[in-house]
């Protein structure tokens, strides 16, 4: 029974990440990535080894202030909020859920793009968004199967 | 000087050379793969080994030594040279300590991408998302720069990093290289690298007995320098190791025979003396790839070739053991064995740099020390060699000096231009020793000057240039005069200087004056902030190694990136100039001198890009009716001539971290079309997001007299210039090629006569070029010249496709720009 509601809830927040494809509202595709994120450290153990012994602190702002969340690896644990943050490693400020989109995880992915165009400005440590880049798109490429 | 019957050697074809024409079908064939085996054995080695009390010089030494000790001695195919550049046929080495880390967003999706795919495997990607990664996450040149501003609570390079990141103002390129230099390797053929050690473990006990920190200090460097040459020689002995592993398994006796002569060549060079020519091109090759165990693959050039390697070719080929195809043979193999790597680049850059090779060039020709012609055999043999194999790298260039070389080998030079379509670029002696002159450089020295990377130039193991280390947008400062020091792209934000609002101006002098303003605060950051890297340079990524094939630094037992070379210049490129000056060419004549429009009316328009009819108007105007770079018009000349004297005294008046000047060049890379795909409408008539003019070319279109053309640029030559230029000239290709060859060289003469310093050449013309991109199946090996290197069009990105398009192209036989055909769907 757990086993099922577990991929309940992977199919939904699949489901979820796949709408705000098309969503331009930036808190959903935000929140949902984090959530998957967070819930895919918990049930596979090899995604989980991008967790070990990494400190990182990220804070992510919409340019109209709607949106503040922070997410904090550390302990080996992943920990999202939605509050400003002392010290973070990188700030990433975007314009709207799009830009995001775009420059994180986007099948064409415009990272450059979004930097250049200054719909993303960034703060901070380059290498960590490079880490969460690579996490993300982790998680993209296992969605097929969490789909099924 | 010159023995061969026939210069242009055309008995020589791939044909009867079958192996440098299966050497280069399996270039062509290979697909990039990433290499990790540096960034595997430098991490190890730090973190594992690292002694944090050491020298940086000796850390770094010990850091190359252990990676080139644990290298994997491979040989892909038949080439006669032993070694390689990476463990793959053709590898993207990753460099942990500048940019390598942008590669981890994509390490799952690298290999399949659909732009430059580069091979890597599941399981080298999980070692570097794991094991490797992590541990580059805050000791990168870019974050230890950052630490180090944060530390010294720096405010000024603060805000110049600020400016970097936001990559619209200029590039510092330290964060993602070092490199970018022509090392001499006249003393290892003389003495071997046990020489050098030799010479080096005596400088080191003489400083041992010298009192203070200044002889502990050269100590530790020549140490330094016995650590990392050391590493050198073990890996030439692992490959003689391999190669006589593979020749005792080896079927075929051919093979078995090259192989046991490839390891009785890496037993006794680079560690000993060059005998021969063979074991001479052997151990260059084997010196470069060291050279590359401890700096990026950017542009390490190997330099006057045909100079260094001519007396072991003429006494081979007086003692009979050398002919000319033997010769021709084993450069080819050069050629190819230089042209093993590319540059790793992550998906978010093929916008700014997809297509690049890795840039090693190479410098044929000109003259001598003595300044006589310097134009021998070799020349012949490596031009022959360029145009039979018409790859991307090595970046050949050709020297000539007018009144001392030979009016064939001009010719010679074109012929190979002509049939490559593109390569080798032309460089004027007489200019570029006059630029070298007028930064100190003794004559001697000047003329002994070689190519680096794209354009730029050093007197050939005797200059630490660091010659890319600043790339500034000048279309930045150009929009922040307009703008009052805001910049459309990043809003209301205030970047530089708040000054006067151009509308309240009263002349073109006064704009001058705020331009200049922006220009200067502009260019205060970029060196504030290349002064910052090149101490965090200092401390992360000395190069021993590379010092010692230096003129200077065993001398002063001080490492390259301390100053131990004779001249230690930084170079500073400029993108977008001819945008530029028809912009302020634009604005004195309309706004000022004819009062056509109003500075207010102008700037609204900039501003709406120039929407709606009346804006469309005012656009044709300003692109069609207002004087241009690249003409004879007055305005257009002073305006030119005043941004390039400007930019001289400026950069002169800063002296760098390593006690040299800032000189000034223009060349642009790909960065013309990055840049100018994100820029606003500018005040020439250019609308937003249209491509800048590459180097120092005029914008396409605006030039429509090549004689003119080629008159404009050149009185911009000489001592303001001394980083060089790229010049790209495009021509349609002739029915006869013999009088387009004669035609060719005239035109070089009279353009080199008048001053200009370098010129590169596409032969092709527009339909051509709108037909590959269409059909790329149909020109796989297409080449280009972009700015200053070659690359192959189908690798391009579609901004860089449409720029070299779109380049003006000449009918040499009339000199006259042929008009681009809009109508037939060109872009």
């Amino acid at each position: 029974m757990p086993d099922l509601i577990t991929q309940q809830v992977q199919k939904k927040l699949w489901q979820r990440l796949q709408n705000s494809f098309s969503s331009e509202v930036a808190e959903e595709f935000l929140q949902t990535l984090l959530t998957l994120m967070q819930f895919v450290f918990v049930v596979n153990a090899d995604y989980r080894r991008n967790l070990k012994n990494f400190e990182g602190r990220y804070q992510f702002c919409s340019k109209d202030g709607e949106v503040t969340i922070a997410a904090l690896f550390h302990d080996n644990r992943m920990e999202v909020m939605e509050k400003k943050i002392d010290k973070p490693d990188i700030t990433i400020t975007f314009r709207d859920g799009r830009t995001l989109l775009n420059f994180i995880i986007a099948p064409r992915q415009d990272i450059l793009g979004s930097m250049l165009r200054h719909d993303v400005v960034t703060e901070g440590n380059l290498n960590y968004l490079y880490k969460f880049g690579f996490m993300a798109k982790q998680l993209q490429l296992m969605m097929p199967q969490l789909s099924q | 000087m010159i023995t061969l019957d026939d210069i242009s050697l055309k008995d020589f074809t791939l044909e009867n050379l079958p192996r440098l024409q299966e050497l280069r079908r399996l270039s062509f064939a290979r697909k990039p793969e990433i290499c990790i085996e540096r960034a595997r054995y430098i991490t190890r080695y730090l973190r594992d080994q690292d002694d944090p009390d050491d020298a940086p010089e000796v850390r770094q030494a010990k850091k190359v030594n252990y990676f080139l000790q644990h290298k994997l001695p491979v040989f892909h195919d038949r080439n006669l040279l032993a070694g390689s550049t990476t463990s793959k046929a053709l590898g993207a080495p990753l460099f942990p300590e500048f940019f390598a880390l942008t590669l981890w967003p994509e390490l799952d999706t690298v290999s399949k991408r659909a732009k430059n795919p580069q091979q890597l495997t599941a399981e080298e990607a999980r070692e570097l998302n794991l094991d490797i990664f992590p541990f580059w996450m805050d000791n990168n040149v870019l974050e230890l720069t950052r630490a180090r501003i944060v530390k010294e609570k720096n405010a000024n390079a603060a805000e110049s990093l600020r400016l970097f990141e936001s990559l619209v103002f200029f590039i510092a390129a330290k964060a993602g290289c070092i490199s970018h230099a022509v090392p001499t390797y006249a003393p290892v053929l003389e003495h071997g690298l046990s020489g050098l050690i030799g010479m080096a473990a005596e400088r080191e006990a003489a400083s041992r007995t010298q009192a203070g920190e200044a002889g502990i200090r050269q100590a530790d460097f020549y140490r330094a320098v016995q650590i990392a040459l050391s590493g050198i020689i073990t890996y030439a002995e692992h490959l003689a190791d391999e190669a006589e592993r593979r020749a005792g398994v080896a079927a075929d006796p051919a093979v078995r025979q090259e192989l046991l002569e490839l390891a009785g060549i890496c037993r006794r060079v680079p560690a000993g003396p060059a005998a021969t020519f063979r074991e001479a091109v052997n151990a260059v090759w084997l010196c470069q790839v060291g050279i590359h165990a401890e700096n990026i693959n950017m542009a390490m050039s190997p330099g006057r070739l045909d100079q260094l390697l001519y007396p072991y070719y003429k006494r081979d080929v007086e003692a009979g053991r050398l002919d000319t195809r033997g010769a021709i043979e084993l450069i080819g193999c050069l050629w190819l064995k230089i042209a093993d790597n590319v540059t790793m680049v992550p998906e978010a850059s093929e916008e700014m740099f997809g297509g690049a090779g890795t840039v090693p060039a190479i410098t044929l020709g000109g003259v001598n020390a003595d300044g006589e012609d310097a134009v021998n055999d070799l020349t012949y043999i490596m031009l022959r060699v360029t145009e039979l194999l018409a790859i991307r790298d090595p970046n050949v260039n050709a020297r000539y000096d007018y009144e001392k070389n030979s009016r064939q080998y001009c010719r010679r030079v074109s012929e190979v231009i002509l049939n490559t379509r593109a390569v080798p670029a032309f460089f004027n002696d007489r200019a570029n020793i006059t630029a070298l002159q007028g930064q100190g450089e003794s004559i001697e020295h000047a003329r002994d000057y070689a190519v680096i990377g794209c354009v730029e130039l050093a007197s050939s193991g005797r200059d630490y240039p660091a010659s890319s280390s600043i790339m500034l947008n000048l279309a930045a400062p150009l929009e922040m005069a307009l703008f009052q020091g805001r910049r459309p792209i990043t809003g209301e934000e205030q970047i530089g200087p708040q000054t006067p609002d151009p509308a309240t101006l009263a002349s073109f002098e006064q704009f001058w004056e705020v331009f200049k303003t922006q220009l200067d605060w502009l260019i205060e950051k970029a060196i504030a902030l290349n002064e910052e890297m090149g101490r965090v340079h200092q401390q992360l990524m000395p190069s021993p190694l590379l010092s010692a094939f230096f003129e200077g630094p065993l001398d002063k037992g001080r490492d390259l990136i301390r100053g131990g070379s004779l001249y230690n210049s930084s170079g500073a490129t400029h993108i977008a100039f001819a945008d530029v000056i028809d912009s302020l060419n634009a604005i004195e004549q309309t706004v000022f001198i004819e009062k056509k429009f109003s500075f207010a009316e102008l700037l609204q328009m900039v501003k709406s890009d120039f929407a709606g009819p009346a804006g469309e108007k005012m656009r044709l105007y300003l692109q069609n009716r207002t004087p241009k770079y690249g003409t004879e018009h007055p305005i257009a000349r002073k305006n030119a001539q005043n941004v390039v004297r400007h930019l001289f005294k400026l950069y002169q008046a800063h002296t760098n971290y390593r006690g040299g000047s800032y000189r000034p060049a223009y060349w642009t890379m790909t960065n013309h079309a990055g840049l100018g795909g994100i820029t606003g409408a500018l005040p020439h008539g250019r609308k937003s997001g249209e491509l800048f003019a590459s180097g120092i070319t005029p914008v396409s279109g605006a030039a429509p007299e090549l004689t003119a053309c080629l008159n404009a640029v050149a009185e911009l030559g000489g001592e303001c210039v001394p980083g060089c230029w790229a010049l790209n000239i495009k021509y349609s290709p002739e029915g006869d090629p013999a009088q387009m060859s004669e035609r060719f060289a005239q035109t070089i003469e009279a353009y080199f006569q008048a001053g200009g310093q370098q010129v590169q050449f596409n032969i092709m013309t527009y339909e051509m070029l709108q037909d590959a991109r269409k059909h790329p199946e149909k020109y796989p090996e297409l080449m280009v010249r972009v700015s200053g290197y070659s690359a192959y069009f189908k690798d391009l990105n579609e901004l860089m496709k449409d720029e070299l398009i779109t380049r003006t192209m000449y009918d040499l036989t009339n000199g006259r720009a042929v008009p681009y055909p809009e109508e037939k769907g060109g872009k």
